[in-house]
């Protein structure tokens, strides 16, 4: 541990404890998980940055989205982010999640993943590597100690029109809403 | 191999067209009744293995041609008397382990119906699935034609040449606002 930062340990325990405790939900999707197996073992090993791949939400803090998320992914994409106990990050991996990438024209693929569920941050590239992972890990740091990884918050506060965009993409949901209040419920 | 494949594929059936491309490959053109025949005939042969089925849209023709690709785990697998001693170690006819066989067949595109092939090769089921679901492809006698991949309901079956892909993305994913516009 560094020694400089006993003092942000002192001061808020649980932003130290969120950063360095990042269960990463184990969810394929797209060509990214390819990059997901050397970076949780010993090549790269995730575990340096505190990322460790769990095998249920209800046990995982962080959602890696890794790759073009199709119509039917997104169905269990939002299943497995309402169940994930807050606080909660979502990171959105590779060019597909973020604009469509090279699926931008495809009749399958959602195109804007933070249509749907919201996002704290975005690793660019086709595919990223795995030291991209780490920056973004590092960079999630930074926006958990400044109070900006704040994704679930506004999940919450705005659920209303994510269930409605939800459900324009995916027909009628055939579970409750997660949140009873928050824009467009109201 | 091939070639004495060739021939007596000849011998029985009329109307087909065969072409062998490769050692290994054979390459048949038939009219659509004939397909079950002659796939039940390679699977006496011993072409016990559809590869797969797969369906190609030639929309200027007005026409779908599926293709059956069909191979072998057991025909002339090398027996220990066929691997001769000459500097290879394998002789010709030992190495040749049945090749692939690529049936084609056209089906009209107005009325794209067709039979299925489950009663000869089991595993069609899931391809002839797909190619309902992707084109739109009838198959009398398939147990289940239900939706298997896709999600949405499309118009036109979504891998047809006239589905509009860039249409379809500009009419459905790109109407669904963010929510940041949403708000303003
Ligand atoms: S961004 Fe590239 S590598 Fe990643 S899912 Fe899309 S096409 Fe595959």
């Amino acid at each position: 541990m560094d020694r400089n930062d006993i003092k942000k340990w002192f001061k808020s325990p649980d932003k130290m404890g969120d950063k360095y405790s990042l269960w990463a939900i184990y969810f394929c999707t797209g060509c990214g998980i390819i990059e997901i197996p050397p970076v949780i073992t010993a090549r790269w090993d995730a575990e340096r940055f505190g990322v460790i791949p769990v095998a249920t939400p209800r046990q995982s803090n962080l959602f890696l989205i890794t790759g073009y998320v199709s119509v039917k992914t997104l169905r269990a994409i939002i299943r497995t982010y309402e169940q994930m106990p807050e606080p909660k990050y979502t990171v959105g991996f590779g060019s597909c999640p973020i604009n469509g990438g090279m699926y931008w024209d495809s009749y399958n693929t959602i195109k804007h993943l933070d249509k749907y569920i919201p996002i704290d941050g975005w690793i660019a590239g086709c595919m990223p590597r795995p030291e991209a992972i780490f920056v973004a890990v590092t960079h999630l740091w930074t926006l958990i100690d400044q109070g900006k990884a704040k994704a679930y918050v506004k999940y919450r506060e705005k659920y209303g029109l994510y269930r409605k965009n939800q459900e324009m993409a995916l027909g009628k949901l055939d579970w409750p809403p997660l949140y009873t209040t928050g824009g467009g419920n109201d | 191999m091939i070639s004495a494949l060739k021939n007596d594929l000849e011998s029985i059936f009329k109307d087909i067209q065969i072409s062998a491309p490769e050692d290994d490959r054979l390459i048949i053109n038939a009219q659509k009744d004939a397909v079950l025949t002659i796939l039940k005939f390679f699977k006496d042969k011993g072409y016990d293995h559809l590869a797969m089925i797969s369906c190609t849209d030639w929309i200027e023709e007005d026409e779908f041609e599926l293709i059956y690709i069909v191979g072998s785990y057991s025909v002339y697998a090398p027996a220990a008397e066929d691997i001769t001693s000459d500097k290879s170690g394998v002789s010709k006819e030992a190495a040749f382990n049945g090749g692939n066989i690529l049936l084609k067949t056209r089906i009209s595109r107005k009325d794209p119906r067709f039979i299925t092939a489950i009663p000869v090769f089991e595993n069609s089921e899931p391809y002839e699935r797909e190619i309902h679901e992707l084109f739109g492809v009838d198959f009398k006698g398939h147990p289940r034609l239900t939706p298997l991949f896709l999600e949405r309901e499309y118009k036109i079956p979504p891998f047809r040449k006239d589905f509009d892909t860039r249409r379809y993305v500009k009419d459905f994913f790109d109407q669904i606002p963010f929510v940041e516009n949403k708000e303003k």
